[in-house]
C-alpha cells in the first residue's frame, strides 16, 4: 500500500470537529461574509431603525449560537463605554435649530440628538459584528479555514503564536511585578514612582521572550514546520455546504444592492 | 515552496528568526499596555513591540507587529482599528531609525520619540476628525469634548488634547526599546536581519530575491 492511500484509509477514521450548534459549525469565512454584509447594511441605509435593527439581529444570533449571555454582556458594556460617549458628545455639542433645552454652554439640539443616535448605532453594529464572530469563531478554526483556502501555516503560526504568548507573556510580567516588590520596587504611591516601576518590570519579561524565540524556531524546525510538504491538521472543520456558499453570497449582494442603493439615491 | 505563498514570499530575506519575532512583538505592546494599566500610569505604552521588532527586524515586520497588534485590540474594542495606519508607520519609522543606528545611542533613541509622537499626536487627531468627527469614544474623547465645552473650537481641541498624550506615550516608550536592546545578547543579534547595526558591521549583501529556497534556508539565521 503506498503512503498516498494509506493516509486516505486513516483519513476514514476522522470525523470533522463540531461544536455541537449549528451557528458555531458554519464555515468561518462564511460567517465572516454574513456578519460583515449585516454591518455594511446597517452603515448603509439610512434612518435610525436599520442600525438598531442589525444591533438587535446580533444579540438574537448570539442566543442562537449559544453564547447569548457572555456576548449580550460584552456587548452592552460596549455600548455603555463606546456607543454613550459617541452619543452624548454628538447630542452635546453639535449645533441645530431645534433647541430641546441648554445647559451652560452646551445646546441639546433634536439633530444633535439624531446624530449621535445614528453615528453610535452605525459604529456600535460594526463593533457588534466584530464582536459576535470572535463570540462564536475561535481563532484556531478562523486560520484553520484560511489555510484550507491557501493562507500560508506562516500566517496562522504568527496569528495564533500571538495570542498565545499574549498570554504567557501577561503571565510572566506578573510574576515579574511580584518579585521586583518583594525586592522592594514600589509600585504604588506617586505617579514619578508608579513610572519607574515599569522599567525593571518589562525589561526582564521583554529580554527574555526575545531570547526565547531561538528555542521555538528550533522546536518547530524539528516538527518539519519549514518542510515545503503540504501541512497535516490534527483538527477538521466539517465540509462546508453549497447552501452555505449561496446564502454568504445572497448576503453579500443584498449588502452591495444597499451600498450602491445609496449612492446612487434609491434609499 | 508550495505551501508558503504570499506571507512567506513577503518576509523572505528577513531570516528565518523574524517570523518568530512579530508573536513577541504583538504580545509585547500587549502586556506593555497591560502593565500600564496595571501601575495605573496615564498613558498606552502599546506600541514598544511594534517599535522594537521595527528596530530589529526591519521596516515590514514592524509594521505587520503593529497592523496585525491593531487587528486583535480591534477585536475586544472594534473602534481602535481606524487607527491601524498609526502602528503601520510606527513600525515602517522604527525600521527607518533602526537601520540608521538610531537606537545604538541614548540621545538619539531619545530625539527619535518626537517624530512618533508627531505621527501619533497630528495623524491621530486627524482619524479622529475624519473618522469620529473630531469626537471618539474614548478617554481622550471626554478631554476633547471638555475643551470644546470650554470654548475651543474642535479641531484645536483635538491637537491640544492628542499631542502632549502622545509625547508623554512615546518617550517611556522609546527609552524602553533602547534599553531592551541594550541588553540584547550579542548571539542574538546575528540572527536578526537588522542585528548587523548593533554589531557595528557593515550591512550584509542582500541575496537575490529569485534564489532558490535552499539557499535561503542555507543562509538563514542557524549559519
Amino acid at each position: 500500500m503506498s503512503t498516498a492511500t494509506l493516509a486516505e484509509v486513516a483519513e476514514t477514521y476522522r470525523h470533522p470537529e463540531s461544536l455541537g450548534n449549528f451557528l458555531r459549525d458554519r464555515n468561518p469565512i462564511t460567517l465572516l461574509v454574513a456578519l460583515v454584509s449585516l454591518a455594511v447594511v446597517a452603515a448603509a441605509v439610512p434612518g435610525l431603525i436599520t442600525p438598531f435593527a442589525v444591533c438587535a439581529v446580533f444579540v438574537l444570533l448570539a442566543f442562537a449560537g449559544g453564547v447569548g449571555p457572555a456576548y449580550t454582556a460584552t456587548y452592552l458594556k460596549l455600548w455603555a463605554v463606546v456607543g454613550f460617549i459617541l452619543f452624548l458628545l454628538r447630542a452635546l455639542l453639535l449645533d441645530g435649530e431645534h433647541v430641546y433645552f441648554t445647559f451652560g454652554n452646551l445646546q441639546v439640539t433634536a439633530e444633535g440628538v439624531y446624530e449621535g443616535l445614528r453615528f453610535a448605532a452605525v459604529v456600535m453594529a460594526i463593533c457588534g459584528a466584530v464582536t459576535l464572530f470572535f463570540a462564536l469563531v475561535t481563532m484556531r478554526r478562523l486560520m484553520l479555514a484560511l489555510e484550507m483556502r491557501g493562507v500560508s501555516p506562516r500566517a496562522s503560526y504568527v496569528l495564533l503564536a500571538s495570542f498565545q504568548s499574549m498570554t504567557d507573556l501577561g503571565a510572566t510580567a506578573k510574576v515579574v511585578l511580584d518579585a521586583q516588590k518583594a525586592r522592594g520596587i514600589e509600585t504604588e504611591g506617586g505617579l514619578i514612582t508608579r513610572a519607574k516601576a515599569f522599567f525593571p518590570v518589562l525589561a526582564p519579561v521583554f529580554l527574555s521572550a526575545m531570547t526565547a524565540t531561538e528555542e521555538r524556531a528550533i522546536a518547530l524546525d524539528a516538527r518539519a514546520f519549514n518542510s515545503p510538504a503540504a501541512h497535516s491538521h490534527l483538527v477538521q472543520l466539517p465540509r462546508t455546504a453549497t447552501w452555505e456558499w449561496l446564502a454568504a453570497g445572497l448576503f453579500a449582494a443584498v449588502a452591495t444592492a444597499c451600498v450602491m442603493g445609496r449612492f446612487l439615491g434609491w434609499l | 515552496m508550495a505551501s508558503n505563498g504570499y506571507f512567506a514570499r513577503l518576509l523572505r530575506g528577513y531570516g528565518r528568526l523574524t517570523i518568530f519575532m512579530i508573536p513577541i512583538g504583538i504580545a509585547i505592546n500587549f502586556v506593555g499596555g497591560q502593565i500600564a494599566l496595571l501601575l495605573k500610569l496615564p498613558v498606552y505604552l502599546d506600541s514598544i513591540g511594534t517599535i522594537l521588532v521595527g528596530a530589529t527586524c526591519g521596516s515590514l515586520p514592524g509594521a505587520l507587529v503593529g497592523l496585525l497588534s491593531n487587528a486583535i485590540n480591534s477585536i475586544t474594542s472594534p473602534q481602535t482599528f481606524a487607527y491601524g495606519i498609526l502602528s503601520v508607520i510606527f513600525g515602517l519609522l522604527a525600521g527607518w531609525f533602526g537601520r540608521m543606528g538610531w537606537f545604538r545611542s541614548f540621545w538619539l533613541s531619545l530625539l527619535s520619540a518626537i517624530p512618533f509622537a508627531l505621527v501619533g499626536g497630528v495623524l491621530g487627531a486627524l482619524i479622529t476628525i475624519w473618522v469620529f468627527g473630531g469626537l471618539a469614544g474614548d478617554g481622550t474623547g471626554i478631554v476633547i469634548g471638555t475643551l470644546v465645552a470650554l470654548g475651543m473650537d474642535l479641531t484645536t481641541a483635538n491637537f491640544a488634547a492628542q499631542m502632549p498624550m502622545d509625547i508623554l506615550d512615546k518617550v517611556p516608550t522609546v527609552l524602553i526599546v533602547y534599553a531592551i536592546i541594550r541588553g540584547i545578547p550579542k548571539r542574538l543579534f546575528v540572527k536578526l536581519p537588522l542585528g548587523y547595526v548593533y554589531l557595528g558591521k557593515p550591512a550584509p549583501k542582500l541575496a537575490p530575491a529569485t534564489a532558490p529556497a535552499t539557499t535561503e534556508q542555507q543562509a538563514g539565521p542557524r549559519s
